[in-house]
C-alpha cells in the first residue's frame, strides 16, 4: 500500500517478543530482560534525539537522562498505558527541556544550528554508511540537509509529531498519548508540519 | 466533497489517519478527479522524498551511549543494593539459602550492615536452641563424643551476630570492614564496606584492599565500587599497574570502560604498551576508540591490528 515505508517501521517497532514478559522481568530486577527492552527501543530513540536536536552530544545526553528515568521509575509503571507510549512520553519531555534550555542559553543554539554545523554532521555519518556512486551521495546529503533544514523550521512540538509519526511510524493517536493531547490536536499539529515541509522542499521535488 | 477539501485530506489519507467512511469518500473523488489525482502523485513523490533521507545513527555514537548507560546503571546499583536489581548477582536471595560467613580468623564480631535482616537458623539446631544457645547464625559440629552413661558430649562451634558501630578511626572498625571486604560472601556487603572505605584510601592497607577487590573480586558491582574508590589515585604506580590489568584481562565492559577512564585521567607514556594491546584485543567499540584516541594524542603508533 501507499504507507508501506512507515508501516515496515511500525512492524519493526512492535517486534520484541514479549514485550510485558520483558517489562515484568525487568520489574523484578532482572537485568538482562531490561537491557533488552532498552535495546528494542534505543536506535529509535536516539534518532528522534538526534533529529530533534541536531547535536550527537545532547542526543547522547538525551539517551542516557531517558533510559535513566525509566530504570528508575519502572516498578511504578502499572501497565496502564503502553510501554513505548510512557517511553517516548518520556524521551519526548528529556527532548524538549534540551531545546528550553538551550533557549536559555542563546549561545548554543547558534553554535548548533547554524547551516555550516548541519553539513558537517551529515558529511561525518556519511563516512560510515557503505560506499556507493558519488553523484548519489552528494543528492543524498543536499537532500537529507535539506529535510534537515526544513525540520528545523517547525515548532518543537510538530517537529516532534512529524518524527514521530512519518519516521519512526506511531500512530496519531499514540502520539497524542505521548504528547498529553488529544488525537485531533496531534492530527492538526502533523498537518501544518506536513504543509510546511513540502513547501519548504518544494526545490527537490 | 469538493477538490478543496480533498486536497485539504491527502496527507492524513497517505498516512492512512483518517475514518473508512472519509477514505472512501475521497477514492470516489479521485476516479472522478484528473487534478486531485496529480495532487495525490505530487505528495507521493513528496513522502518518497522524505524517505530517502540517510541519516544512519553513527554505531559509535550508539555504543558509546550503551556504554555510558551500562555504567551508570551498574554504579546506581551498587550504591543501593536494596533495589533488588541483580546486576550485582543475586544478592538478595543470598542471605535466605547460602552459608552466610565466613569468619576471619581473629576477628571479634561480624559487622551487620543494615539490611542483612535474614537470619540463618535451620530447623535442624532446633535442638541446639532449646539447651540455651541462642540463635546461632551458623553452626558447625565439631566431634561427638558418647559416654557409657547415654550421655553425649558434641562439640559445636557456633556463630553470633553482634552490631558492633564506631567512626572509621576506631581500628576494630576499619579491619572489619577490611575483612568484609576481603572475606564476606555477600557483594552487597562487599560493597557497602568500600562505599565506606573508599574515602580513606590514602591509607596504604586501604588502597591495597581495593586494588585487590578490583582485581579479583568476582562480582562487577563490586569491581566497579573499588574503581571508583582509585579515582584519585590514578598516579600510583600500583594502581596503575592494578587498573592495566583489569583493562587487558576483565571480562565486564562496564568494569573496562570505568578502568580505561581512570587510567587516562594521568596520563603518561607508560600506559602506552597497555592501549595499543587495547586495540588488539579489545571487542568493545567504546574502549577501542578512546584507546585510538589517546594513543593519537600521545602520538603513539596504534599498533597491529
Ligand atoms: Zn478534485
Amino acid at each position: 500500500m501507499y504507507d508501506a515505508a512507515t508501516e515496515t517501521v511500525n512492524a519493526t517497532l512492535a517486534a520484541p517478543l514479549d514485550e510485558t514478559g520483558l517489562i515484568r522481568a525487568a520489574q523484578s530486577g532482572d537485568a538482562d530482560a531490561f537491557e533488552r527492552l532498552v535495546r528494542a527501543y534505543d536506535q529509535s530513540v536516539l534518532r528522534i534525539a538526534m533529529n530533534l536536536l541536531r547535536s550527537p552530544d545532547e542526543a547522547r545526553d538525551v539517551y542516557q537522562e531517558a533510559f535513566l528515568k525509566i530504570f528508575r521509575n519502572l516498578r511504578q509503571f502499572r501497565f496502564d498505558c503502553s510501554f513505548h507510549t510512557w517511553l517516548y512520553r518520556v524521551v519526548t519531555n528529556v527532548c524538549f527541556d534540551h531545546l528550553r534550555r538551550r533557549k536559555v542559553r542563546k549561545e548554543d543554539s547558534t553554535v548548533v544550528e547554524t547551516q555550516d554545523g548541519l553539513v558537517d554532521q551529515v558529511t561525518q555519518i556519511e563516512e560510515v554508511g557503505p560506499a556507493a556512486n558519488p553523484e548519489r551521495q552528494t543528492w543524498n546529503r543536499e537532500l537529507s540537509a535539506g529535510i534537515a533544514a526544513a525540520l528545523q523550521e517547525l515548532t518543537p512540538r510538530e517537529r516532534m509529531v512529524f518524527e514521530l509519526r512519518h519516521y519512526e511510524g506511531l500512530r496519531l493517536r499514540a502520539i497524542g498519548e505521548i504528547l498529553g493531547t488529544s488525537e485531533e490536536a496531534a492530527k492538526n499539529c502533523l498537518f501544518r508540519a506536513t504543509q510546511k515541509m513540502r513547501t519548504r522542499l518544494e526545490a527537490f521535488v | 466533497m469538493n477538490c478543496a477539501e480533498v486536497v485539504k485530506q491527502i496527507p492524513m489519507y497517505g498516512y492512512g489517519e483518517i475514518s473508512a467512511e472519509m477514505e472512501e469518500r475521497i477514492e470516489s473523488h479521485l476516479t472522478e478527479c484528473e487534478a486531485c489525482r496529480e495532487e495525490l502523485a505530487r505528495h507521493r513523490a513528496f513522502v518518497d522524498l522524505l524517505d530517502e533521507r540517510d541519516e544512519p545513527i553513527d554505531p559509535t555514537l550508539l555504543t558509546t551511549c550503551r556504554a555510558d548507560l551500562r555504567r551508570q546503571i551498574v554504579a546506581e546499583t551498587a550504591s543501593r543494593p536494596h533495589t533488588g536489581w541483580n546486576w550485582l548477582g543475586s544478592v538478595r536471595g543470598f542471605t535466605a539459602f547460602h552459608i552466610p560467613f565466613r569468619v576471619p580468623v581473629g576477628a571479634i564480631a561480624l559487622v551487620a550492615i543494615g539490611w542483612i535482616g535474614a537470619h540463618y537458623a535451620p530447623a535442624r539446631f532446633g535442638g541446639v536452641e532449646t539447651a540455651g544457645l541462642v540463635q546461632p547464625m551458623f553452626s558447625n559440629v565439631q566431634s561427638v563424643q558418647p559416654d557409657s552413661s547415654g550421655n553425649v558430649s558434641i562439640a559445636v562451634d557456633e556463630v553470633h551476630r553482634r552490631v558492633v558501630s564506631g567512626t572509621f578511626d576506631d581500628p576494630r572498625i576499619r579491619e572489619l570492614l577490611l575483612s568484609a571486604v576481603r572475606e564476606e560472601s555477600n557483594p552487597g556487603v562487599r560493597v557497602e564496606s568500600i562505599a565506606v572505605l573508599k574515602d580513606s584510601a590514602d591509607l596504604q592497607v586501604v588502597r591495597q584492599a581495593l586494588i585487590d577487590a578490583v582485581s579479583h573480586d568476582p562480582n562487577p558491582g563490586v569491581r566497579l565500587k573499588a574503581l571508583e574508590g582509585l579515582k584519585q589515585y590514578a598516579s600510583d604506580a600500583a594502581v596503575r599497574k592494578a587498573l592495566a590489568n583489569v583493562l587487558l584481562k576483565d571480562d565486564n565492559a562496564g568494569v573496562r570502560v570505568q578502568a580505561i577512564d581512570v587510567l587516562t585521567a594521568h596520563s603518561d607514556d607508560s600506559i602506552v604498551g597497555v592501549l595499543q594491546d587495547v586495540m588488539q584485543k579489545e571487542d568493545d567499540s567504546y574502549i577501542r576508540a578512546r584507546a585510538r584516541n589517546l594513543l593519537e594524542a600521545m602520538r603513539a603508533s596504534i599498533g597491529t591490528y
